[in-house]
């Protein structure tokens, strides 16, 4: 019967789309609209601040589910959540966080800054990036409505087998879990493509490689590893679904299979995943550290090698996270040496902030405070990361809460620390408005002690030996203190974190209008208005150095020299496709996961394959932003 | 035809069509992109495959199955579909439309014959008691050349595609860098496939 | 490089082919599939030596493809190369991860 419904609806839709609709006036009235022109707009800014939203969204409600595992854990043998509750909450925190939180935060600082960045109008495929923004809301959305309907997923973030197949994950939830982060992880890969496309294909006049602003590189090399890296989770997680769903055996002992190839197929993933969300932190924090120092950023080149040798070796040491699963000494001490090299170049960046601020004249401005904690707070996770990279400790502290605490210095300490930077630097950039510096640096301050007071303990409860993953531990064994000091740390997190959506409303309502250049920026990207224009560039930039726009202002020059005549500026035209096949696919996947009956996720991949027609079909001419519009515009920005 | 009138207005029509604006450039390179992804999504499935394809659980292993008279007959025809598919890409370039459209026909015809031998062996192979279901060999083998099957299947329907497109509007700065890159997709199915018949089937004739 | 965005990289390299080219790396092709085709079905070879040998023909015959059907020879490639080689070194680093195991 809900099939039924399903099909009805959607064809109903499908309907009024292609006949142009029931309701005519209405149907116009809604294209008028601005919902949708968000809905169908392949505007790279506007895609960043959808990304950026969402992936906020997502944020709060991971936070949420972090909170929720704390107070469980606040004194011993508590019985607030327990058992498969808890289970949910820890997986679909760490699967929200890493998926649906960071990524996409990134995803949209990237989609905001590097086209600003590279002195370009646009990205190389504007319709894929928005396919690229729906299909990972699509699927973050089907990972979280297991919530409602039928339960989430509850085997961990790493989804192990042989506990993520039917005998020991009997209901829904692993099948949101595969579903949702398929569909997510195409968005994911379109989205990756993208930029690399783009930042090969679409560079301004003299913006060579090695005058590539650091943000750009760090994004490049993490889209590269998208690139190699998403394909091994594809596959991953197909063999999953197939165990599940279609009776398969690649996982499965009796019949054979070896659960073993999903942890290979997890982490080749994986790991790569982890230097995705923390390389274009890195480029965050070489931005801002050598604005605010009023400095040339020390050791650029070296800076760019390091990038790009972290991106590689993050392939090679993989197996670091299966060392008790015992592949061996030899792959054991391969594994642990490749593991401890990445070290290297990391210090290089280390080291290269710290003699970029080493003479500067340095502004603490809330972004600037936030790269100045991070480097102490990174370098700690770094350091307990080295001591995770030897085999035999290994053996001692894995899943441990030392593991965990481990991960949080590098992912929030670094990840997270990094997009609350790049948010307070670009915000204007994005919005047009001045965050509040006060409550920035509020949120600084009660963001990073809490951080601190809640995961620093946590180190030693995992020495002390509690486990991660378990829902309560023994009283009187020596854990009681520091569980109940790093479930009051959180409260810290939580202030920052209310000070932040504080600081967002009230910037809305009546923030500071933003100057172009606020910051006395270095890169292109603060030479144009804030917000940028629809097409950024009235004339393309001509790039004559690294820190383009530092270049010629001390030049004395106003604005970026132009590298061609005013003239009209072609535009793409905004699409609903990728909304549609999104749709296609979001339907699709919960009609997978409604086991037995199929006609559903069938009937969603045949949506997706009449979008693609539709696309294929399609002939995009765009339309073109002729000189005397752009003038008009300048000069309302001036008057 | 729209496609002569093209030709003759554009004498001075670049070599490599499919290159010749910027989105083409991104097309095709964006493609080349999308082929090294692939490369490690099939090495995913080899290596799965290659791990777990001694597991048969009492059931027919490779060398029992596999007829080589049959793989070298779609191996035959896949490398000739792989010819014919980048003739037709050189006559793109020289703007021959006709010419173009007869490799392109000829190219998904023999792709459309590879697909029904797969589907053949793949009836044939059911029959002898080795499905998806039956072993981590049978699970892991139909993953790895249903993939590849999929993808060919995908081939098919996008070069027809686009053989309707370029009927539509001849060849032009917006179809070339299309009709190109579906060339590249082809090879690329063809260069997966040189590796399934020497790493699947030759190897598990071997044992 | 003046109007357009860096295309200077993919300029394309002019020269027309000819289809003798393409359908001799196509025979060559066939012949090499024959040669792995016949050292499995006859005795040739001692059966170790097999892997190793198919997997070289294998090897030649997609360099074939890449560098002659799909034009990896060309100018204006560097990029193309460069990330089909990265695809590449990874795809084998973890294949050989997931046999081993």
């Amino acid at each position: 019967m809900g099939t039924l419904i399903v099909l009805i609806v959607f064809a109903l839709f499908i309907t009024a789309i292609l006949t142009g609709g029931y309701n005519k006036e209405a149907i116009e009235k809604f294209k008028k609209s601005k919902a949708w022109d968000w809905l169908t707009t392949v505007d790279h800014k506007k895609i960043g601040i959808m990304y950026f939203i969402s992936g906020f969204f997502f944020f709060l409600i991971g936070g949420i589910e972090a909170i929720f595992m704390r107070m469980q854990l606040i004194v011993p043998h508590n019985d607030l959540f327990v058992g498969d509750t808890f289970n949910q909450l820890l997986t679909m925190h760490g699967t929200t966080m890493i998926f649906l939180a960071a990524m996409p935060l990134l995803f949209g600082l990237m989609n905001a800054v590097i086209p600003l960045q590279i002195g370009a109008r646009d990205v190389a495929f504007p319709f894929l990036n928005a396919l690229g923004f729906w299909l990972f809301t699509a699927g973050g959305l089907l990972l979280n409505l297991s919530w409602i309907f039928g339960g989430a997923p509850d085997a961990g973030w790493t989804s192990y087998t042989t506990l993520a197949l039917n005998d020991y994950s009997p209901g829904p939830g692993i099948d949101y879990y595969v579903l949702g982060l398929q569909i997510s992880g195409i968005g994911t890969l379109i989205g990756g493509l993208n930029f690399i496309v783009t930042v090969i294909n679409m560079r301004a006049p003299g913006m060579t490689f090695l005058r590539m602003p650091m943000f750009t590189w760090t994004s490049f090399i993490a889209s590269a590893l998208i690139l190699f890296a998403f394909p091994a989770l594809t596959v991953g997680l197909l063999l999953l679904m197939f165990d599940r769903l279609f009776g398969a055996n690649f996982f499965d002992h009796a019949m054979g299979g070896s659960s073993v190839i999903w942890e290979h197929l997890f982490w080749i993933f994986g790991h790569p995943e982890v230097y995705i969300v923390i390389l274009p932190a890195f480029g965050i924090m070489s931005e801002v550290i050598s604005t605010f120092s009023k400095k040339r950023l020390f050791g650029y080149t070296s800076m760019v090698f390091a990038t790009v040798v972290i991106g590689f070796l993050g392939f090679m040491v993989w197996v670091h996270h299966m060392f008790t699963v015992g592949l061996g000494p030899w792959s054991n001490s391969v594994f642990a040496v490749a593991t401890m090299t990445i070290a290297v170049p990391t210090g290089i960046k280390v080291f290269n902030w710290l003699f970029t601020m080493w003479g500067g004249q340095i502004r603490f401005k809330t972004a600037m405070l936030f790269a100045v904690g991070f480097i102490p707070t990174f370098v700690m996770g770094g350091m307990t990361g080295v001591m995770l990279a030897l085999p035999p400790a290994d053996f001692q502290y894995q899943d441990s809460y030392f593991v965990v605490a481990h991960f949080h210095y590098v992912l929030v300490g670094g990840t997270v620390m990094g997009i609350f930077a790049g948010a307070y630097y670009w915000w204007p950039k994005m919005f047009g408005k001045m965050l509040n510096e006060t409550l920035g640096k509020i949120h600084f301050w009660t963001f990073l002690i809490g951080f601190h007071l809640t995961f620093f303990p946590q180190h030693f409860l995992g020495l002390f030996g509690m486990p991660r993953r378990v829902f309560t531990y023994q009283a009187n064994v020596g854990l009681e203190q520091l569980n109940m000091l790093s479930t009051i740390g959180t409260i810290g997190m939580v202030i920052g974190t209310l000070a932040f959506v504080f600081n967002i409303v009230i910037t809305f309502k009546k923030g500071a209008k933003a100057p172009a250049d606020p910051w006395d920026g270095r890169t292109l990207e603060w030479s144009i208005s804030s917000p940028a224009p629809e097409y950024n560039f009235a004339q393309l930039p001509l790039v004559r150095g690294y820190d383009a726009w530092f270049m010629e202002k001390q030049a004395g020059n106003k604005e970026m020299p132009a590298a061609e005549p005013l003239g009209s500026i072609h535009m793409p035209s905004p699409s609903f496709i990728p909304l549609l096949m999104s749709i296609g696919f979001f339907v699709s996947g919960f009609g997978f996961v409604a086991r037995g009956d199929y006609s559903m996720g069938i009937l969603g991949l045949i949506i997706v394959f009449i979008a693609m027609f539709m696309r294929s079909f399609d002939q995009d001419h765009g339309y073109h932003i002729e000189p005397h519009e752009i003038e008009e515009a300048n000069k309302g920005v001036k008057a | 035809m729209a496609a002569q009138t093209e030709v003759k207005a554009n004498p001075n029509m670049p070599n490599h069509l499919e290159t010749a604006t910027l989105d083409g450039k991104n097309k095709v390179l964006g493609f080349w992109l999308f082929l090294g992804a692939e490369t490690v999504l099939f090495a995913c499935l080899f290596g799965t495959y290659l791990a777990l394809r001694n597991q048969t659980m009492g059931g027919p292993d490779g060398q029992e199955l596999f007829d080589l008279k049959l793989v070298a007959a779609a191996t035959a025809i896949l490398l000739t579909s792989s010819l014919t598919s980048v003739l037709a890409m050189m006559k793109m370039n020289q703007l021959n439309y006709k010419a173009m459209q007869l490799w392109l026909g000829i190219t998904v015809l023999l792709g459309a014959s590879f697909l029904g031998l797969e589907i053949y062996e793949f009836i044939h192979y059911v029959h002898e008691g080795h499905t998806f279901m039956s072993s981590a060999f049978g699970s892991s083998f139909y993953a790895l050349v249903g993939t590849h099957g999929a993808h060919v299947t995908f081939g098919i329907i996008w070069i027809s595609t686009l053989m309707i497109q370029a009927a539509k509007r001849g060849i032009t700065k917006e179809t070339a860098p299309k009709l190109f890159v579906s060339s590249l997709y082809w090879h690329f199915i063809d260069v997966v496939w040189v590796f399934i018949f020497s790493l699947v089937y030759l190897l598990g004739k071997v044992g | 490089m003046a109007q357009q965005p860096n295309t200077s990289n993919h300029a394309p390299s002019g020269s027309s082919e000819s289809a003798t080219k393409h359908v001799l790396s196509f025979l060559l092709m066939i012949a090499l599939t024959v040669v792995a085709f016949a050292l499995v079905m006859y005795d040739i070879v001692p059966t170790n030596m097999i892997l190793p040998l198919i997997l070289v023909l294998a090897t030649i015959q997609v360099f074939l493809q890449l560098f002659t059907f799909m034009h990896l020879n060309q100018k204006g490639t560097a990029f193309y190369t460069i990330f089909m080689v990265t695809g590449i070194l990874i795809a084998v680093v973890s294949a050989v991860g997931i046999i081993l195991m």
